[in-house]
């Protein structure tokens, strides 16, 4: 049932942060993983929409469209694009509304790192049972 | 009847599964969102988990922990109603209102802001007292209560409340940005701390006032000048709650002094802003006081061109049973006295009645603060042949001393006093606030020049009690602290109260320079630090990591660790948050997410509308999502994915559901034998579970004399009744041909497995994950340090909080990791047994060995001759 890692992880950074999106993607990326990183709500579901993510780091308070507005596009575009929502804001309403949408974890900053790592692979783990979920389902179809 | 015998047959006959890829698709999808529900449900445990450890005195913590917990379980329970909704096709609607009424009791603690009361925003000292507390902080209330109740000479001013912070604030959506900012904070992080702050306070400065409290404050100084006669320039000085008051948060704020009237508005918000330097924030954070309980009021009073200032304790803070007091002052404004950066004068003073002057000593007295022309001050050289005299003159300290004797005997507590001295020859005083004393240990000899072969390096003032060993980190100023080891001595050129943000860390302060009175020795009593200060050499004397003991009760330094000194020393108070203003929000918040009220399922309690906590929504939740998973599988009913229960020799019922390929099909069987099972991980954990060796049907061994058995009478006792006899206590199985997720819950406990195994090592891993148990909590917390120290024999990875443990191993062969699985069998069922009792730490070696051994019985006899069979049935009634 449970899958290993087989291939790299894409992940997908979205946070207005710059300097957060860039030490992240640098560490994660020394632990293996495929990362992309954007600062903006609408440039995420550009590169959404262009090529296939396993996981996205979603952060919830962005300038213009906010996190919780692209969790409820990109689950539209990706179905199975597991989301991990990244905050500075303790909100029991955001985080409630974030799940309500389908985001797997609300996490808070500062989050560490290993930490962070767990639940992406856990994350991925998820899709991929889903995946199979998916093609057994087809396959009952067909 | 024949026809449904005929039709069940044909049910139960064998198919392969590819001919009913609907139902395992089905049953799949409801895996997942199985799996969905227990992951959050190990969140909110390991959640839960924190929080007990937190409040049982673990590590020091904020608001921001608080808050990032509670919606760490909320988030997780609404999870878990989620997924049990989708699994139960909504069975429990209960359950979501339940929830929102939990999730709003934790909101209105947590968004507990500050209570804005109304008043104005301005009000004239001539009207505060210390009953103005709430409204205008510590420092303008204690100045008003001197001034007004007192009668003693202050100078003039106005107070501006408390209130005109919140408002500022609530204008300017302030509150949210820094709450936001602080929640991402680290505050052992030196680093960020330092780069946080300054980001708020540039938002404060930043931010316009309202403008009805601009015209306040500008009226308030208009009516101070008519009172006065004149301009004045004025000291805007921090007032915060709590300041001045049982905590001392001496020196964490902001003074600013000699601001000209155009820039007093400016001056306002940077005192404001001055709630989040990085000492203050560290100092609330290791003080457990919320950064949302301090709003800060400002004293608006007119500047004191001093020629003197200092300050002055009422009596000795480190000799408090001694009648005397102590004043230190040096030349200009009193920054330097207070702030540690002058060696000032000294005087001691008889509290006889007659103020008899015991001991003056001149500092010296390099530099003095001064007003400058064009606003703010400047330190600037004192010319040489004005240093060596004393900065008052004899009837002068005799008079401060009747003024300080006067604010203790009105506050009716010992005072520490910052005084001036203006150039009319009258002094005022600027502030007053209760002293931290030292608890001194009686009677004091002079440090002896070396003891047992530990030369003496130096001697100073004593300033904080106590004694205490480490190695020296040398600092010359606050900035260079960011690698400050935990245990170390802090050795600094000046005493500065910057150097809070290490006192949670610190083992002893010592200083080439600084005062007893001041505001860092006042810090350091506060946090039960020995202190020594005004050594004059320490950092010159004393070398980098060399370890040194510092001896704050006689104000001594001596080389090495000096046993026999630190044998003596009063125990240093723990930096624990009981008692804290911050533990108690999350005492309260525990009651809303630890607090478990649905212990038994069987219980008529044991429904949605009788959860009160997110502990009880998730207890319910996946006690329920275990039942949905099986009436899917009774409904399902194709027999090979019918779940079946285990016959076996276990002390569990263990009921199992097959994903594909984890049973083999025996037609028309309404049970499983072991072998039945297929599932490779399954049948190695069955296999651990049923060794024979592990004999838990028998008496446990009781005592028949030799000391060991007796240890293990007082440590072990029977656990609770074997699960057979309890109903609902069912084990549940989830297996597939390379997967199981075992699962056993009896009350509080609860154990469980999930591992994938196969032929590729990357893939594979095991995981347990064990809490509670019916136990008071050290016994718990007992078993789960003999949990976690044979999971480390086993080369787990073991995380262990309170009495959760988290074991993992990864990437092991197929062999390896079936071997692992078969201890862990063993383990679940011979911990199943044992109920540890506070004990000796020592004695759980001897049960890792007695386990590692295979004595699962934890026989004290185990492997003698003669042995444990020959006395099974020694039980109390055959004695």
């Amino acid at each position: 049932m449970e899958v290993g890692m087989t291939r790299p992880i894409r992940l997908l950074i979205v946070d207005d942060e710059q300097r957060l999106v860039e030490t992240l993607s640098k560490r994660l990326t020394a632990r293996g993983l495929y990362v992309e990183g954007v600062h903006s709500g609408p440039e995420a579901l550009a590169v959404i929409q262009a090529r296939p993510f396993d996981v996205a780091l979603l952060d919830v308070r962005m300038p213009g469209m906010d996190g919780i507005a692209v969790l409820r596009e990109a689950k539209k575009l990706q179905p199975l694009l597991q989301v991990i929502m990244l905050s500075g804001n303790a909100s029991i309403n955001a985080a409630v509304e974030g799940m309500r949408l389908g985001a797997l974890e609300y996490l808070l900053k500062p989050a560490n790192l290993d930490d962070v790592l767990a639940k992406i692979e856990e994350a991925f783990k998820k899709k991929r049972l889903e995946e199979e979920h998916l093609a057994s389902q087809r396959q009952a179809g067909g | 009847m024949r026809r449904l015998l005929r039709r069940l047959l044909r049910i139960d006959r064998w198919k392969p599964l590819e001919a009913r890829p609907d139902a395992t698709a089905a049953l799949h999808l409801k895996y997942l969102t199985f799996r969905d529900l227990s992951t959050s449900n190990d969140e909110i445990l390991e959640v839960i988990a924190e929080i007990e450890r937190r409040l049982e005195g673990g590590p020091t913590f904020g608001m921001a922990f608080v808050r990032s917990s509670a919606v760490t379980a909320a988030s997780h329970a609404y999870r878990m109603i989620q997924k049990l909704d989708a699994l139960s096709n909504r069975r429990y609607p209960e359950l979501s209102a339940r929830f929102s009424e939990i999730q709003q009791a934790v909101e209105s603690i947590l968004d507990r802001g500050p209570m804005r009361e109304g008043g104005p925003y301005v009000v004239p000292l001539a009207k505060v007292t210390v009953g103005d507390l709430d409204h205008v902080g510590g420092k303008s209330a204690n100045l008003g209560e001197l001034r007004n109740r007192a009668g003693l000479p202050v100078p003039e001013g106005f107070a501006v409340t408390t209130g005109a912070c919140i408002d500022f604030f609530a204008a300017n959506q302030l509150q949210g940005e820094i709450r936001a900012l602080l929640q991402g904070l680290d505050v052992q992080d030196l680093e960020s701390v330092s780069a946080t702050a300054a980001a708020i306070r540039e938002a404060i400065v930043a931010a316009a006032l309202p403008p009805a409290l601009e015209d306040a404050i500008l009226a308030g100084y208009a009516r101070l000048a008519g009172s006065v006669g004149s301009e004045p320039r004025v000291a805007l000085r921090s007032s915060a709650l709590g300041e001045d008051g049982e905590l001392s948060f001496a020196g964490q704020y902001l003074s600013l002094l000699n601001v000209p009237a155009d820039e007093i508005v400016a001056a306002y918000k940077e005192v404001v802003a001055g709630l989040y330097t990085p000492r203050a924030i560290a100092y609330r954070a290791i003080r457990g006081i919320p950064d949302e309980d301090v709003p800060m009021g400002v004293a608006c009073l007119v500047m004191v061109d001093a020629v003197a200032s200092g300050v002055a304790c009422s009596v000795d803070p480190n000799r408090p049973e001694l009648p005397r007091m102590v004043i230190n002052g040096s030349w200009g404004l009193g920054i330097g006295t207070v702030e540690g950066g002058v060696s000032p004068d000294a005087w001691t003073v008889a509290k006889d009645g007659g103020y008899t002057i015991l001991t003056r000593s001149a500092g010296s007295k390099e530099t003095s603060v001064e007003a400058l022309a064009r606003g703010g001050v400047a330190a600037v050289p004192v010319p040489p042949e004005r240093r060596p005299s004393l900065c008052l003159t004899d009837p002068q300290v005799a008079e401060l001393a009747g003024l300080v004797l006067a604010a203790e005997s009105h506050f009716g507590a010992p005072q520490e006093v910052e005084w001036a001295l203006d150039r009319a020859g009258r002094l005022v005083l600027l502030q007053t606030r209760p002293v931290h004393t030292s608890s001194g240990r009686g009677e004091r000899e002079a440090a002896p020049a070396e003891v047992e072969g530990h030369p003496r390096l130096l001697t100073g003032v004593s300033a904080a009690a106590g004694c205490a060993s480490g190695p020296v980190f040398l600092s010359s100023g606050p900035e260079d602290i960011a690698g400050f080891p935990d245990g170390a001595v802090l050795v600094a050129r000046k005493s500065n109260p910057q150097y809070v943000r290490v006192m949670d860390r610190a083992a002893a302060i010592v200083a080439d320079i600084g005062a007893a009175t001041g505001h860092m020795a006042s810090l350091a009593r506060e946090f039960g630090l020995p202190a020594v200060l005004d050594t004059h050499a320490a950092t010159a004397t004393l070398a980098a990591g060399a370890v040194i003991t510092v001896d704050g009760d006689r104000g001594a330094i001596y080389a090495g660790r000096v046993e026999s000194l630190l044998a003596g020393a009063s125990e240093r108070r723990p930096a624990g948050m009981s008692g804290t203003p911050v533990h108690a929000v999350l005492a309260e918040v525990a009651k809303f997410v630890v607090t478990l009220n649905l212990t038994d399922p069987k219980s008529s309690e044991f429904t949605a509308a009788s959860c009160r906590t997110f502990h009880d929504i998730a207890r319910f939740a996946h006690e329920k999502a275990f039942e949905e998973m099986f009436r899917v599988s009774d409904r399902v009913s194709y027999g090979e994915l019918r779940s079946l229960p285990l016959r076996a020799r276990l002390p569990f019922r263990v009921h199992i559901i097959d994903l594909g390929g984890g049973l083999r099909r025996r037609p028309g069987a309404a049970s499983l034998r072991p072998e039945d099972v297929s599932s490779v991980p399954m049948r190695a954990l069955l296999a651990g579970m049923t060794n024979p060796e592990l004999r838990w049907w028998q008496p446990k061994p009781l005592s028949v004399g030799g000391v060991a058995s007796v240890t293990t009478q007082a440590i072990f006792t029977p656990f609770v009744e074997y699960g057979e006899r309890r109903l609902g206590d069912r084990s549940y199985a989830i297996v597939a041909e390379s997967y199981c997720n075992f699962s056993s819950r009896i009350g509080y406990h609860f154990a469980a497995v999930d591992c994938f195994c196969g032929d590729s090592p990357s893939r594979n891993y095991i995981s347990f994950r064990f809490k509670g148990g019916a136990a008071d909590e050290a016994r718990r917390v007992n078993r789960c340090v003999l949990l976690e120290r044979i999971l480390r024999e086993l080369d787990f990875q073991v995380e262990r909080q309170g009495d959760l443990v988290n074991a993992r191993i990864r990437k092991y062969d197929l062999d390896a990791t079936l071997a692992r699985l078969d201890q862990l069998g063993r383990l679940i069922v011979a911990t199943r047994q044992l109920d540890m009792r506070m004990g000796q730490r020592a004695s759980v070696d001897w049960y890792v060995r007695a386990f590692m051994e295979g004595n699962y019985l934890f026989d004290p006899e185990f492997g003698r001759e003669g042995g444990d069979r020959d006395r099974e049935r020694n039980g109390p009634d055959s004695c």
